[in-house]
């Protein structure tokens, strides 16, 4: 019995700890890339370059000297104007064609190849990486564990909840999902649906950038940081329901945990395929996912 | 049409042994002596790559200074392999190619090593590396025109096993390797030589190489609880998972000892104070006391603002290595440099150096170091015949 205690404290738990914090850190990604999609019915293979851009920007503004929480509150304010004008100058352009998901889908992954060669000759390619604005480990359960891991989950969880009543509690989150649900309708009753639009986008690139801030410390910034991220947070948000934000959430924290577990048995190279897996299980027997989009039922 | 008919000519003459007769071989004779350096400059390697860099260009410059090679001057052309072997391949075909090199070395990645060997192969050239660990390179892949000028994973291993055994006998140990040949190969020798010295094996595993968080790693290390912790990653990746294993308090308990190239010169500052009492197998270390070796560290350290590691070592003797074989065989031929480098002793900041024939490895003393207030202190040895096992290379 002691000995099972003792596992359980010394190896599952510490591994729980560790696939919650990386859940925290995918369901921000997620988290924008069903956001847009729930409403402007866009796949935007560049959200994993906008989470780099968000990393190497915030590295370059903590190179000039400015603060960690200053550079993370400054990174998404920067974003969004980014994320507006794609959305209003790219995507608008291709949005209202017949073939609007293959068009979207290609657009935004020519403009991710664009992005990360740009990372590669501004930045060049080796890694960077910015000191954890929090150094140290803290005694959690009797196991030590990152303070810097520690305080992403807990930004992680007050942002996710953000986003949550931004989009379920407030005037501006019906507007969106009211937009979701049927623009036009939407639009004859005074919604500014293009601005909508825009101001979506430019939300979810934001939320991505500050991924990219946040997670720089732990992971290092570099040019195809992107792609390390952007499978994992695809699989999130199709098993959890493209556009759903509970099924991003619920999803990231599963899949996580899946990943965290088997590595206990299996190399943890192996489970990046064992969640690709599942995720090709519930194309196959659930496509659309464990939840409905946004703004439908 | 020409061309062609002189390129068969050629060859024709080649195989006969007889190019030094016609004007484009009697041409290559003079000018430069030109060689080819396929290293990372960029990558998780590029700090390996700087070592080579330093270590070379320390070398070029007092053989230029003291008249070349046969009175021909020497000059290097360097081209980034990123630690990829697909890279690597493209530069080396480019510097037989275009530039005409003579000779080639630098490669780290031993994928990079094994595939720009069949390169050489293909062109008729040889190559030295100095950095690369994987046994297969002078094993069971060896190559008539692959040479290493460094110590090998076996050797390492025998020096670090030997001294493991010696202070833990018995003791539990995990391996942690990077997912491809150097890796695969430095943890399996490791594990042999332990084994045999009655050390037990608790388990393995490989990450990718550029692994950016080893934290899902810990979770089978803390289910297998050993006592001894090896490592075979390199560079920036020992950077970061030391400070990960750290921030996991997973050191605490741990002796932590690895591949000679897990901690070196380039990277022991990332790394600090967690580097402390790291013991690995090394065929070079700043500490060796002999004249050479106190004179190259001088220079080295004057040119480079940084101590020499055993790449920065390697790197430089591979150069006196190919200046001693070319004027043993008098000649830049392939052929003749080949069975000049077979058998041929060179000092070394090491001391000197025996280039085995049977599988083209040198042959050198060993050292197990330990690493005690940011110095690497030796804390055994273990002679060259000892370290070294019988070639196990049939292709010649």
């Amino acid at each position: 019995m002691s000995a099972w205690l003792d596992s359980l404290q010394f190896v599952y738990a510490p591994q729980i700890v560790n696939g919650l914090s990386i859940g925290v850190a995918v369901i921000l990604m997620a988290l924008g890339l069903t956001i847009i999609f729930g409403l402007l019915d866009v796949i935007n293979m560049a959200h994993g370059e906008f989470y780099a851009l968000g990393a190497y920007l915030g590295t370059s503004l903590l190179l000039t000297g400015l603060s960690f929480w200053l550079v993370l509150f400054l990174v998404p304010l920067i974003m969004l104007p980014i994320g507006y004008a794609t959305e209003r100058l790219l995507i608008q352009r291709v949005f209202h064609h017949k073939e609007r998901h293959i068009l979207t889908l290609l657009l935004t992954f020519g403009m991710a190849i664009v992005l990360e060669d740009v990372f590669k000759l501004v930045y060049g390619p080796n890694p960077l990486r910015p000191d954890s604005p929090i150094e140290g480990a803290t005694e959690l359960l009797g196991m030590m564990f990152p303070t810097y891991r520690v305080f992403l989950m807990g930004v992680g969880v007050v942002i996710v909840a953000a986003v949550w009543w931004v989009v379920y509690r407030t005037r501006l989150g019906a507007m969106v999902r009211a937009a979701a649900f049927d623009r036009n309708m939407a639009a004859s009753l005074g919604v500014p649906v293009l601005r909508v639009y825009a101001g979506t986008f430019a939300f979810g690139v934001a939320l991505a950038g500050l991924a990219g801030v946040l997670l720089a410390p732990v992971y290092s910034v570099f040019p195809t940081m992107g792609k390390d991220f952007i499978l994992m947070a695809f699989s999130v948000v199709i098993v959890g329901g493209l556009g759903s934000i509970k099924g991003a959430i619920i999803a990231g924290l599963l899949l996580t945990q899946v990943q965290a577990l088997s590595s206990l048995y299996i190399s943890p190279v192996w489970s990046d395929p064992l969640v690709f897996g599942i995720m090709v299980l519930v194309l196959m027997f659930r496509p659309q996912g464990l939840f409905g989009r946004l703004g439908h039922g | 049409m020409n061309t062609i008919i002189k390129t068969q000519v050629v060859t024709a003459l080649w195989a006969a042994g007889l190019l030094a007769m016609v004007a484009p071989g009697a041409q290559a004779q003079t000018g430069p002596v030109k060689i080819g350096v396929v290293t990372p400059l960029s990558g998780t390697y590029a700090p390996i790559g700087a070592q080579v860099k330093m270590g070379l260009d320390l070398a070029l410059q007092e053989i230029n200074q003291a008249g070349g090679i046969m009175g021909r001057k020497v000059e290097l052309i360097y081209e980034d392999e990123e630690a990829n072997p697909q890279v690597a391949v493209q530069k080396a075909e480019k510097l037989f190619q275009q530039a005409k090199v003579d000779f080639l070395t630098g490669t780290v990645n031993s994928g990079s090593t094994l595939a720009v060997g069949q390169v050489a192969e293909r062109n008729d050239k040889l190559i030295a590396t100095t950095v690369s660990f994987s046994d297969a390179i002078t094993g069971d892949k060896c190559s008539p025109n692959v040479f290493r000028v460094n110590a090998k994973a076996g050797q390492q291993s025998v020096a670090l096993a030997e001294w493991l055994a010696k202070e833990k006998p018995g003791a539990s140990l995990f391996l942690l390797g990077p997912d491809y040949e150097m890796g695969r190969s430095t943890v399996a020798a490791f594990k042999d030589a332990a084994v045999q010295r009655g050390v037990k094996a608790s388990g393995e595993l490989f990450a990718p190489l550029d692994s950016k968080d080893y934290s899902s790693y810990f979770g089978q290390i803390r289910a297998a609880r050993p006592q001894v912790f090896y490592t075979s990653t390199a560079g920036n990746d020992t950077v970061r998972l030391f400070s990960q294993l750290v921030e996991y308090g997973m050191n605490k308990n741990m002796t932590m000892i690895g591949v000679s190239g897990a901690i070196t010169a380039q990277n022991i500052k990332a790394i600090g104070k967690n580097a402390e009492g790291f013991v690995t197998g090394v065929g070079y270390t700043p500490e060796i006391d002999n004249p050479q070796n106190k004179r190259f560290v001088a220079d080295f350290v004057k040119a480079n603002k940084i101590s020499p590691d055993l790449y920065g070592a390697d790197s430089y003797g591979v150069l006196y290595f190919y200046k001693a074989a070319v004027e043993k065989a008098k000649s830049t031929e392939t052929a003749k440099v080949r069975k000049a480098m077979e058998g041929l002793v060179w000092s070394t900041p090491q001391g000197d150096k025996t280039m085995r024939a049977a599988d083209h490895q040198a042959i050198q003393d060993m050292y197990a170091v330990k690493i005690v207030n940011g110095d690497f202190t030796i804390v055994s040895k273990v002679p060259g015949e000892k370290a070294l096992g019988p070639s196990t290379c049939k292709r010649w």
